[in-house]
């Protein structure tokens, strides 16, 4: 994933946007200088990943709405804090870059094992599970999951799928109604600010 | 000189005070040039990403991390800053500032039409009593010229204007303005508010009150609940300088705007004892223009006008223009700020709210009023907060893949509470603003440098403040999970005031009780440079009182001949 990490702010926007619209591939990658162009199977991987966070139930899950690219667009500018320096772990060399901050996506690959893209669903479920728990239960080791997954949430629940088909969107609220029944059928707001900036 | 650049009066900044300044004076029949640093934005056609989704967003609203560290290194803190409003901020890199070495103080600004009245937060609040006579009483700082019976019918005319929502509580402390209806407590907090008053009756949990409208006014239309208002609001549902004071000043037909034009000097004639006029970059062209004018109001946001008076030394005044006393620049402040407590509010689960309330709530000061019951310290602190649920960002921190996990950030989250303390700070001669003479901006301007620390009083107002809310939340029925008694940087609050003190004596104050000069007659200054001391509540509606006030004292004045 060397050579991606400093792309131009608009080079990133029009893939973000493009993504935005359109979630192919090859309309992405067209958009790419391609000596930055993460390869396929770095792409796939996240792709893979973010799908096992936020799968497909009765609304599309993450993979389908291109969080995976998303995240690796968020990585390469420092969104939840990823381009500074991590916490020391002797685990993290092999993927520290010349200004200290870690390349996550290499982490990541690496951390899930060389073999991951080829096992079986389930048991790629499992290990990225285990992660997940180890860096849920402190494990400094595993940390730097914690920030790929804020930035999975992040692309979900702020692509259109996610914020107002999964969650409920509402722009021009028009009023406000402080005391609303729970239903079974009630959803969150993606549009609530202060619950997605303070919640 | 050119002379269609003659005015009866010079506004310089167009923020809240300014707009208030150009329209109260053009409204009296003056022609007035208001002038503004930034660029121009125009009400309703230029708020670019108003109704944005974050999927439209080129970094969904998150913005790009790279970017602001770079050069959005202060603003990226602003709670208000964020992709969709980054264009309301300025660009830290371009815009420097300096600190003293024991300084930290984030300077968050808006160099704009309409400043930073297109990103304020609205609370509006009246000062009372207990704030005017607050450096006579304690001593620190110098006694305010004023007192709240001066300003009550200001504060009046300036709340009919402009809209303010609130509940009046009939408090001393709080005195209760005139009120649009106010939004409604949430569940938790109506809880809230009457556990707090069982037990503490004194300790009045309500609405914030705030410039949003609860209905039309004046062709401005009511508050839509988004609380997106710092994206700027084509509802014209907020008080800014575009949905209000400015089109009120057009529409007299005697405003003159100019924007993009830094204004580096004013000009000061030593026969006369008079400023004469402005000159200012154009921020386009890089040349610089002039204007003169029969008065000028100060109006560029606290810091920016002790700036430009310190740079408007003249041979005359070598130590900055209006400043005989030497305290030019003294005694600036901000409130100590910090998230006193936080708790999850359980037994609410089966309620939820609908649309974005554009306030929180407000607990008013209540400690050192008729007793003196702080501890280690002499003044008042205020909360605000509110009760809010969580959604899907609260999934960050929990762990969990799939399905279920999904399932679960379906749902609003638990009910938590926050209570954040704002408390008064005492006006100290070390906390100063100065020129850097070694540092110039990209004008060639010195950058203005703060020290500013605060102390021991700050510190043990915010550590009572906690404990204060951590006993009001648990007897409001929450569980504590975390709070703090230690206040951010200086500037967290973006109530810096102070600077250009008014006073009685113009041996140690720089302006009189009406935001003039000492020094010069036809120089006024009605932003928060003029603040003696900092109350606990928000400051902006006592700058527009302050302004409004010294616009009709000024006219009269001018009328008069005396200036």
């Amino acid at each position: 994933m060397t050579g991606w990490n400093r792309r131009s702010f608009l080079a990133a926007a029009a893939l973000v946007a493009v993504q935005a619209a359109a979630p192919s591939g090859a309309e992405v990658l067209r958009r790419l200088d391609p000596k930055e162009e993460p390869p396929p199977h770095c792409r796939m991987l996240m792709r893979l990943v973010a799908d096992l966070v936020i799968p497909d139930t009765d609304t599309p899950g993450a993979g389908a709405v291109g969080v995976g690219d998303f995240v690796l667009v968020a990585l390469a500018h420092g969104l939840e804090g990823t381009r500074r320096a991590p916490a020391t772990d002797p685990s993290f060399a092999p993927y520290l870059r010349a200004d200290g901050s870690l390349d996550h996506a290499g982490w990541l690959e690496s951390r899930l094992g060389e073999d991951w893209l080829s096992l079986p669903p389930a048991q790629r479920h499992d290990r990225l599970a285990a992660l997940d728990a180890a860096a849920f239960s402190g494990d400094p080791a595993a940390a730097p999951w914690r920030a790929i997954k804020a930035l999975i949430l992040t692309g979900y629940y702020t692509s259109e799928v996610g914020g107002s088909q999964e969650l409920n969107y509402e722009l021009v609220p028009g009023r406000f109604d402080p005391k609303v029944p729970v239903t079974p059928e009630t959803r969150a707001y993606s549009s609530d600010w202060t619950a997605v900036d303070f919640g | 000189m050119d002379q269609s650049l003659n005015f009866d009066a010079i506004v310089v900044g167009s923020g809240i005070t300014g707009g208030w300044a150009a329209k109260e004076l053009t409204e009296a029949g003056l022609k007035v040039l208001l002038i503004e640093r930034g660029r121009k934005i125009e009400h309703q056609l230029d708020y670019d990403t108003e109704m944005k989704a974050p999927w439209e967003m080129p970094f969904r609203g998150e913005g790009d991390a790279d970017l602001y560290e770079r050069e959005y290194a202060v603003q990226r803190l602003n709670r208000h800053f964020t992709e969709f409003t980054q264009g309301h901020f300025v660009n830290d890199a371009q815009n420097p500032y300096q600190t003293g070495p024991d300084t930290q103080f984030t300077w968050f600004r808006s160099y704009q039409l309409g400043g930073r009245s297109l990103t304020w937060g609205r609370q509006s609040y009246r000062w009372s009593d207990y704030d005017f006579g607050a450096n006579k009483r304690d001593g620190h700082g110098t006694d305010w010229p004023i007192r709240y019976a001066d300003l009550a019918p200001w504060y009046d005319k300036i709340e009919d204007f402009i809209g303010v929502s609130g509940a009046a509580e009939g408090l001393p402390q709080l005195p209760d303005g005139k009120f649009l209806p106010p939004f409604a407590l949430n569940v938790v907090e109506q809880a809230a508010r009457e556990r707090i008053m069982a037990a503490w009756p004194e300790r009045r949990l309500t609405i914030g009150r705030t410039a949003n409208l609860t209905r039309e006014k004046d062709g401005r239309g009511p508050c839509q609940s988004r609380s997106i208002c710092a994206r700027g609001c084509s509802y014209g549902a907020y008080f800014s300088t575009q949905s209000s004071t400015l089109p009120a000043a057009q529409a007299t037909g005697n405003l003159t705007l100019i924007t993009d034009a830094a204004v580096e000097k004013i000009d000061y004639d030593p026969k006369t004892r008079r400023v004469t006029g402005v000159r200012w970059i154009d921020s386009k062209t890089r040349t610089r223009r002039q204007a003169t004018a029969r008065l000028v109001f100060l109006n560029a946001g606290a810091f920016n006008s002790v700036h430009l008076l310190l740079n408007s030394a003249t041979e005359a005044m070598p130590g900055g223009l209006a400043n005989s006393s030497g305290v030019l620049g003294t005694h600036i402040m901000d409130h100590a700020n910090t998230l006193s407590a936080a708790a999850i509010m359980p037994g609410f689960e089966q309620w939820t709210s609908f649309g974005n309330r554009p306030t929180g709530v407000v607990i008013p000061r209540y400690r050192n009023m008729e007793t003196m019951d702080g501890t280690g310290h002499t003044r008042g602190f205020s909360f605000q907060g509110g009760a809010l649920q969580s959604t899907w960002t609260a999934g960050k921190r929990e762990g969990g893949i799939g399905a279920d996990y999904k399932a679960k950030l379906r749902k609003p989250g638990p009910w938590r509470m926050v209570l954040v303390a704002f408390a008064d700070c005492v006006p100290r001669a070390s906390n100063r603003l100065t020129l850097d003479r070694t540092k110039v901006d990209a004008n060639g301007i010195p950058q203005l440098r703060i020290d500013f620390a605060f102390g021991a009083e700050e510190n043990a107002a915010l550590a009572q403040a906690k404990a204060d809310a951590t006993e009001m939340l648990t007897k409001a029925g929450g569980h504590v999970m975390f709070g703090f008694d230690r206040p951010g940087a200086g500037g967290t609050a973006i109530h810096e005031m102070g600077g250009a003190r008014m006073g009685s004596d113009p041996a140690t104050s720089v302006l009189n009780k009406w935001s003039q000069a000492h020094d010069i007659a036809n120089l006024f200054v009605t932003d928060g440079a003029q603040m003696s001391s900092s109350a606990c509540q928000n400051p902006s509606l006592t700058y527009m009182a302050l302004t409004a006030r010294a616009a009709a004292h000024a006219v009269s004045l001018l009328k008069s001949g005396a200036i």
